[in-house]
């Protein structure tokens, strides 16, 4: 404790009387170490959580529900809806019905019956406007024209990526349809039965589900595809604020419901790929941060063993007068200890105070996602850890270099 | 606050008023005592026999000096007497301990409990204030801090530097710094303080007024000082001076 106490007076009174300019850039050094560390992981991360969260937003909800692996549809689906209407948790929820079919365009000006059709295989989704603009503003994805009106029959709203001009950028990767507008007339159809559809908007979003997708209301889906026993595909859900969907998941089963469809909370039912990418982009963003750390180190390392070596007869004569060697040791440390809890503070008040909520109104705009900043506190606070332990060991490698040196060689500053 | 007078040698043994001969058998108790000091540096032919057989006693309450041309090997033997270096040969014991069977742990806390130093460049720690410096050995030997800043308070006092206390050594003179060391090799109450060419880097008028106060320390409370110096006019208030010529003790 005495040797502590000393050390720490020392140690401190270096730091007062150091010039302001070399104390402050050697704490710029170790915020943008920190920085670095969490900030560079955290947006590669971001870009796979950017890109979960508007799946989440705007298509799969807090909690999904899906038919049984044994069973097409979910079973028993308007008393599951009822039970779900009961339940104060949940925000909004939609009801989906899936289905298969053939979207034709521009077939009335075809004039040679030879040439090829300009059709493509889409996913039709039949959907109740107003719950699906509840649950998921399904309408702000809208590039061309207007969202279905509940009261309309005979409009359909397609995704972005079944039309050429804007599947063009993917070359030939989607099949896409020739120059479709709002207003136009397509043709879909499912084995024997086609209907036309007025093409009511053009909808396009980050979340590639809705971009190759297309949507006309729930009962004109159910009279094409045949679905009299109103069984859905997919019922997600939105919770309230502060709910837990694990908590709503296990009381959706308490009461027997997963006898008729399989319940999962979006984490579950996130595809093994995406979680592996989000491993692999921390890895990266770790090993990335890791280099960081060690330049940083190597600074603190430079920055210690210049002063030490410059006070090298003061070490011996404080030594000679029978200071002990670990309380030098401990005021170096000290040093490097206050440059890397100040460092990090202001690392961390920079990026949970402007950095995150930046981002988080501003993401990165990338083609599949928006890059937000993700800095798990937890996460954060054992990166910062290891960054302070590097640092320490980084302030007493060089003190205890010069401390151990013979003292009288110290005093009289022989090698 | 300690007087600056110039007093002459207490006689401590029947040949200090006389020619100041080295004194064996004063009928004081020996704080130091020094058989068959070698001391060499360097290995084989490129050996340097600095000390060549050097006996030596220094008495409680004592001042002595030790004199010599550059290279004698002075500051050489002090560093062995002082704790601060293992002589090649011989057989060194101070207040009783013999310090050459000390590790280098027990030999830091003989020298922080037994021993004072006063070394030419002041080896003041420049980020403390002048009343830190002096405090820094008494938290060593586990004074807590308010007892520590009286202590160093009352030494600066001692030393001529009241209200001086808050001062960074680089506001002081070198004169000023020199006597905070002194009070730091004071403070512990130490058996003997060393003092290695205390003046070598002070103007006359400041080293006189060193020189003055170690003395005042010897004639009032008794102190055993070594002191190294070149200077004949310093070595004056001593009770015994020492010839150190090539390594060895010259009488004269």
């Amino acid at each position: 404790m005495r040797s502590l106490r000393i050390g720490l007076l020392l140690g401190i009174r270096q730091i007062q009387r150091a010039s302001y300019w070399t104390t402050g850039l050697i704490i710029f050094v170790m915020t943008l170490t920190f920085l670095n560390l969490i900030a560079v992981s955290g947006i590669l991360i971001g870009l796979i959580e950017g890109s979960e969260r508007a799946v989440q937003r705007f298509s799969l909800g807090d909690v999904i529900v899906t038919p049984l692996a044994e069973e097409d549809h979910i079973l028993e689906t308007e008393r599951f809806v009822k039970t779900l209407q009961t339940l104060p948790e949940i925000d909004n929820y939609s009801v989906r019905f899936r289905g298969n079919a053939e979207i034709e365009a521009n077939y009335m000006e075809r004039r040679d019956l030879a040439a090829d059709r300009d059709v493509v295989a889409a996913v039709v989704t039949g959907i109740d406007p107003l719950q699906e603009e509840a649950m998921t503003n399904l309408s702000s994805t809208l590039i061309e024209g207007e969202y279905l009106d509940p009261t309309e029959e005979g409009y359909i709203l397609i995704g972005a990526y079944f039309i050429k001009r804007y599947a063009e950028q993917f070359g030939d990767v989607f099949d896409a349809l020739d120059d479709v507008y709002p207003g136009d007339t397509v043709r879909l159809t499912f084995g024997d039965i086609s209907k036309e559809f007025e093409v009511k908007g053009i909808i396009q979003s980050k979340v590639d589900e809705i971009n190759l997708n297309t949507y006309i209301p729930e009962r004109e889906f159910r009279r094409i595809f045949n679905r009299i026993d109103r069984n859905a595909d997919q019922i997600v859900m939105r919770l309230e604020p502060g709910t837990s969907a694990d908590t709503l998941q296990a009381s959706l089963t308490s009461i027997g419901l997963d006898e008729y469809a399989k319940i999962q909370t979006f984490e579950e039912s996130l595809p093994k790929f995406l979680i592996d990418i989000k491993n692999t982009f921390n890895v990266l963003g770790t090993f990335i941060g890791s280099i960081g750390i060690v330049v940083a180190s190597i600074t603190i390392f430079i920055i210690i063993f210049i002063n030490a070596v410059s006070r090298r007869q003061q070490i011996g004569i404080l030594k000679g007068i029978g200071i002990h060697r670990e309380v030098i040791e401990i005021a170096y440390v000290a040093q490097a200890a206050f440059y890397a809890l100040v460092g990090s503070a202001i690392g961390a008040l920079f990026t949970y105070g402007y950095l995150v909520p930046y981002f988080d109104r501003n993401p990165i705009q990338f083609p599949f996602s928006d890059g937000i900043l993700v800095a798990d506190p937890e996460t954060t606070f054992w990166r910062f850890v290891t960054l302070f332990v590097i640092t320490l060991i980084a302030g007493l490698v060089p003190a205890w270099m010069i401390v151990r040196q013979n003292t009288l060689n110290s005093i009289l500053g022989r090698k | 606050m300690l007087t600056s007078v110039k007093i002459l040698p207490t006689p401590l043994c029947p040949h200090a008023s006389a020619h100041r001969k080295p004194c064996y058998n004063t009928g004081m108790t020996n704080l130091v005592e020094a058989k068959n000091i070698h001391r060499r540096f360097g290995k084989g032919h490129l050996t340097t026999h600095v000390l060549k057989g050097i006996d030596l006693t220094v008495a409680e309450g004592e001042f002595l000096a030790i004199m010599g041309k550059s290279g004698a090997g002075k500051s050489t033997l002090m560093y062995q007497l002082s704790v601060l270096d293992t002589p090649t040969e011989g057989t060194i014991y101070v207040d009783g301990t013999d310090v050459l069977s000390l590790n280098e742990r027990d030999a830091t806390d003989f020298r922080l409990q037994t021993l004072g130093y006063v070394f030419q460049n002041y080896a003041l720690v420049p980020d403390l204030s002048a009343q830190e410096n002096v405090m820094m050995p008494l938290l060593m030997r586990g004074e807590d801090w308010t007892a520590a800043k009286r202590r160093a308070n009352l030494m600066l006092d001692e030393v001529g530097l009241e209200g001086k206390y808050m001062s960074l050594p680089g506001m002081l003179s070198g004169g000023e710094q020199q006597r905070v060391a002194v009070a730091r090799a004071l403070a512990g109450k130490p058996k003997i303080i060393f003092a290695d060419e205390p003046t070598a880097n002070l103007d006359s008028v400041s080293g006189q007024q060193v020189v003055d106060l170690l003395t005042t320390l010897h004639r009032e409370q008794q102190q055993t000082i070594v002191m190294v110096t070149h200077e004949p006019e310093y070595a004056e208030p001593c009770d015994r001076i020492v010839y150190l010529e090539d390594g060895r003790i010259i009488t004269r």
